[in-house]
């Protein structure tokens, strides 16, 4: 043993510049697994911590309908006998704002929430400026708001704002207000206004979206028990019931999942890595063939020797390893000290987490390990001849501890990345993708390699030498293509799928789609708007009948949900749905199967459902589907599927539609889809006007909301592209160590050039021509196969017409090919520099 | 003690096979030098190589000490050579990572002797280079490299040495040095020494000599030869 651990010691003391490089695709990788999870972790240690300030309270009971008698008397029962509790109430609605001020034609959709003097019961609502929060500012129709309102609205602490039918003054603002979601989707910033004043400025009129909650507070030994109680009461109800404990399990669940996603990423660095260490353990060894033999040759056995590398190359890896955590280290350091902002914001650690550290240890010493098993297997073929007379060290017939090992390796590496995204489905997938995307670019790799052999014929002679230098042995010309292909790959699919995207995006708006929707049109109102619209738009708009229902009930042939725990069973059937009704389909329907009825009323309920209702729920032609519009039930039947082509939502696109005859005299409201005026003042005047007139009219402008998604897309882009570029620069890094590796040959090899008489000048052209060829081919297929994953992303997952950008294809291979060229050439400096005698000489 | 019967080797070259090595009986009795010569090509290196079970016979056997090394599977032909062969090179074959010192005590590791380091210092001062063990095979000279190669031979005392044209990539002064060395351990540590070489001059120091051509003995030119006959009934 103390053999093997020496010659180890020995042989890495020796190879550890050559094989360094290979070893730092490891630690970018690992550092890259680290990093990212210890960041997740320390935010979910200090989110988890403060669970219940995130909800603030211990138990929150919600329903999306105001609180009944019979609800209030379940939860004053549940309550009884638990000991000392503190309730509170809010609700919540979005509605729009706009200043009291009429020369500032502005408004703005807001969430509002109304809080009673008992909220919060944990946490606290802090004020900018330090100032003490306390529920007498919202009395008197005060009411807080966020920063960004104030520069929004161009409003400041003191004037009016206007919500719904009433004035409201801003008597502060707020920087941080407990039991809000991080990171979730809003409308509109925060607003906070008394809980009475939310029906009193008339936001909870019939339609309106409201969020009722009670908040409880009671001993924690008690918290459990209560919560299985409320739940088991509100079985068969949408009244949600959840404790601090639920969104601990459900922040920690999505963290979770986040931090093992994103790893996934480092370990696609370090597999890259590990490709890059099992081609270069192949060239090390054919270098190490004559010290193996003499190995041999004093007595030890092939064992003794295969350790004795096995050991070397966990030695590097782990030194890999452990410069893997320091980058990782340093990459925490640029994260932000704090989550969230002002006096209540959360310190955050810069540390890496015990738990990541682990991790990314063992997966970077067991990814050099796996990649380097089965070229050291070739040890057990160098027989000590070889000493005596130059011959072949390979396996006679097949050798299937060979074919086990690579097994073996391949079935760790699926495992490992299983266990990284901690599910098998997950690990299979990304596996066999990897290993798909490898093989091809492998593929294309020895494709484009063979038909460059044919630039050997060409005169020229550094093109012709360029070729050669391709296919010498010992080549890495197929590792590189690989390495920089695959950041290429990455870099112009995200590209590509990127600027499809947005020029969806930019064609949608553009034309005469709806850019601003109206809902909460109360009947009455209706006619109204519906004038207003005409007479400054110029169009004669939509304005649409709706409902809202909930599935209470599907009795189908394939499926049957009989209680309401079989339809929340099912996701997002259990939401509640806009129903619409209509005689005629719309222009951007199809019927896929069944019949749409004729455009007579009908009293028997019929009602479309939208294709992808089919797929996921298993409802067809001939199910009957119960849905609850304010606690009546009707049972409609379906009679047919429609294809809803949604990119085209001129008349809003509805999941269930239904025939005239039934809804109609159920109490409803509208909604109107418009082309607003494209000038922004005429558009904001616009939307003031119709808030001055009917305050309880929200309207979603579309432009704004693009421009949010446009920003998400942006940042999501960013943060792949990143990964591209992460995965290109591990690229150059395996190229440097290939350039590297197969050093002592070419500067052998030009020094007889020089010899022969070949100037500094032309050995370099060799060398540019080599690397700008290698570079222009990894280019090439990194592009197209780039543009195949943009294609079928673009066209598959989110379907959206695809156009080529070869503008941008074309830069990337050029790109590419400069930078390989430039790169081969600066570490290759010393073979154009070296005097020829001294290199003769040493051979 | 050596003792080949009826050794003989033959590779296919092309489609045609090839004899390096007719059928050959062989007796070399405990601490006797003996040179094989002849030209290139005539299997005095095949010949070593078998003997010291770096290559496997076509037929006949080989046997070392009693042992028949034919029938040995590789890890324990590799024990055998560790303990009771020496081998010296004509390229040396010093492992070039390793430092002169590191190169000698290999063997005396892989065999697990306790008194590594000091034998390897002893050894180094035995080929008269104590100064020189820090330094890599890079930096050594030809005939220092060849020493630090005979010093790593007799690292575990081995009752063998097998030498292939140990002078041969040597100047004359450099080579009688190497040669007086292994001379100089066949005497005094009674070593059987097998050495190839196609120098007359480093043969005629031998006891005996064995002359191949083309494969076979040349019994005519040979000299001193023993026969196995003779060997001391155990």
């Amino acid at each position: 043993m103390t053999f093997v651990l020496r010659m180890a010691w020995r042989e890495t003391r020796a190879a550890w510049r050559r094989l360094l490089f290979f070893f730092l695709c490891i630690a970018i990788g690992v550092g890259a697994i680290a990093a990212l999870r210890s960041i997740i972790q320390n935010v979910r240690g200090v989110l988890v911590g403060q669970a219940r300030t995130l909800i603030a309270a211990d138990i929150v009971v919600s329903s999306a309908q105001p609180w009944t008698d019979a609800a209030r008397n379940h939860i004053a029962a549940a309550l009884d006998g638990v000991g000392p509790v503190i309730r509170a109430e809010t609700i919540e609605t979005a509605t729009m704002a706009r200043p009291a001020d009429p020369a500032k034609p502005l408004a703005r959709m807001v969430e509002v929430r109304g809080i009673d003097a008992a909220f919060p019961l944990y946490g606290s609502i802090d004020l900018a400026g330090g100032r003490r929060y306390s529920h007498a500012l919202l009395e008197h129709d005060g009411v807080l708001v966020r920063p960004e309102l104030l520069t929004q609205l161009d409003v400041a602490v003191g004037d009016g704002l206007v919500i719904g039918n009433r004035t409201f003054t801003i008597r502060g603002v707020i920087e941080n207000e407990p039991g809000r979601r991080v990171g979730g989707f809003s409308l509109g910033p925060r607003v906070i206004i008394d809980r009475d004043a939310v029906g009193g400025a008339g936001l909870l009129t019939f339609g309106s979206r409201a969020r009722y909650q009670i908040l409880l507070r009671v001993e924690e030994r008690r918290v459990e028990r209560l919560v299985a109680h409320l739940k088991a009461q509100f079985r068969n109800t949408f009244i949600g019931v959840r404790s601090f404990r639920t969104t601990e399990d459900d922040l920690g669940d999505d963290l979770l999942r986040a931090e093992n996603y994103l790893s996934l990423v480092g370990l696609i660095v370090v597999v890259l890595g590990g490709i890059g260490i099992s081609s270069v353990t192949r060239v090390f060894l054919e270098q190490k063939l004559r010290s193996i033999a003499v190995l041999k040759c004093l007595g030890a056995g092939t064992r003794q020797v295969l350790a004795v590398y096995v050991v070397q190359v966990s030695l590097l890896g782990l030194a890999g390893s452990l410069a893997g955590l320091g980058l990782g280290r340093i990459a925490l350091a640029a994260a932000p000290d704090q989550l969230g902002a002002g006096p209540s914001a959360l310190p955050l650690s810069h540390a890496l987490t015990p738990a990541a550290m682990l991790q990314a240890i063992g997966i970077g010493v067991l990814i050099a390990l796996l990649f380097s098993l089965v070229p050291l297997l070739r040890v057990r073929h160098v027989r000590p001849s070889l000493l005596l007379r130059h011959e072949e060290s390979r396996a006679s017939g097949i050798d299937w501890v060979r074919y086990g090992v690579t097994a073996l390796v391949v079935v760790a590496v699926v495992g490992l990345a299983a266990w990284q995204a901690a599910s098998l489905r997950v690990g299979m997938a990304v596996g066999i993708g990897f290993g798909i995307v490898v093989f091809l670019l492998y593929a294309a790799g020895w494709l484009l390699v063979r038909l460059t052999a044919r630039l050997d014929r060409v005169s020229w002679f550094p093109v012709r030498h360029a070729a050669l230098h391709l296919h010498r042995p010992g080549n890495q010309t197929r590792l590189v293509l690989l390495a920089v292909g695959l950041g290429a790959f990455f870099i112009v699919g995200i590209r590509a799928v990127q600027v499809n995207l947005l020029r969806e995006m930019a064609v949608d708006v553009g034309e005469d789609t709806p850019d601003m929707f109206l809902i909460d049109i109360q009947e009455d109102q209706a006619p109204g708007v519906h004038a207003m619209l005409r007479q400054r738009t110029g169009h004669d708009p939509r304005v649409i009948p709706v409902l809202r229902a909930r599935i209470t009930q599907v009795r189908g042939r394939e499926t049957s949900l009989d209680t309401i725990e079989d339809i929340r069973g099912r996701g997002s059937l259990a939401r509640e749905y806009t129903l619409t009704y209509r005689p005629r389909l719309e222009r951007n329907e199809q019927i896929v199967a069944g019949r749409f009825w004729d455009g007579t009323p009908s009293d028997k309920p019929e009602v479309s459902i939208e294709e992808s209702i089919r797929e996921r729920f298993k409802i067809d032609v001939g199910d009957t589907i119960q849905f609850t519009v304010l606690g009546q039930p009707i049972d409609a039947t379906v009679t047919s599927v429609r294809h809803v082509n949604w990119r085209d939502s001129r008349a809003g696109g509805f999941m269930f539609v239904f025939r005239p005859g039934v809804l109609e005299d159920a109490p409803h409201w509208y909604i109107a889809p418009v082309r607003g005026p494209a000038d922004v003042g005429a558009r904001a005047r616009l939307q003031r006007d119709l808030v001055v007139a009917y305050p309880n009219v929200s309207v979603i402008d579309v432009r704004e909301v693009l421009e949010t998604v446009r920003g998400v897309v942006s940042n999501v882009t960013l943060g792949i592209a990143a990964v591209g570029g992460l995965v290109l620069f591990t690229g150059i890094v395996i190229l440097v160590g290939a350039v590297a590796m197969t050093k002592f040959r070419r500067v052998y090899e030009a020094a007889i050039l020089k010899t022969l008489g070949a100037s500094a000048r032309l050995v370099g052209a060799v060398l540019v021509l080599e690397y700008g060829i290698l570079g222009t081919l990894a280019g090439i297929i990194g592009a197209l196969a780039g543009s195949v994953l943009g294609w079928a992303v673009t066209r598959y997952v989110i379907q959206v017409p695809w156009r080529l950008p070869l503008g941008d294809v074309l830069a990337s291979v050029v790109i590419t090919a400069a930078l390989v060229a430039v790169v081969g050439l600066l570490a290759s400096a010393d073979v154009l520099r070296g005097k020829p005698l001294a290199t003769l000489r040493a051979e | 003690m050596i003792e080949l019967r009826g050794v003989s080797k033959t590779v296919v070259s092309g489609s045609a096979p090839l004899t390096i090595l007719h059928p050959l009986d062989l007796f070399v009795p405990a601490g006797q030098s003996l040179a094989i010569t002849g030209p290139s090509g005539s299997g005095k290196s095949t010949l070593l190589g078998l003997i010291a079970g770096l290559d496997t016979p076509s037929g006949g056997e080989v046997i070392v000490d009693g042992q028949d090394i034919t029938r040995l599977d590789e890890d324990r032909l590799a024990r055998l050579r560790g303990e009771k062969i020496g081998f010296v090179f004509q390229f040396f074959h010093l492992i070039p990572s390793l430092t002169a010192f590191e190169n000698v005590l290999v063997p005396m590791e892989i065999a697990r002797r306790r008194d590594a380091s000091a034998r390897a210092r002893a050894l180094l001062e035995e080929v008269g280079l104590t100064g020189r063990g820090h330094h890599y095979p890079s930096q050594l000279s030809g005939g220092e490299q060849q020493r630090i190669a005979l010093a790593r031979a007799l690292a575990n005392d081995p009752g063998i040495l097998l030498a292939d044209e140990p002078t041969g990539n040597l100047d004359t002064a450099n080579g009688q040095h190497i040669m007086n060395l292994l001379l100089g351990v066949n005497r005094q540590r009674r070593t059987t020494l097998v050495l190839v070489t196609h120098d007359a001059t480093l043969a005629a120091l031998a006891e005996a000599q064995l002359v191949l051509r083309d494969g076979r003995a040349d019994r005519a030119r040979s000299t001193a030869l023993a026969s196995a006959e003779m060997r001391p009934t155990p």
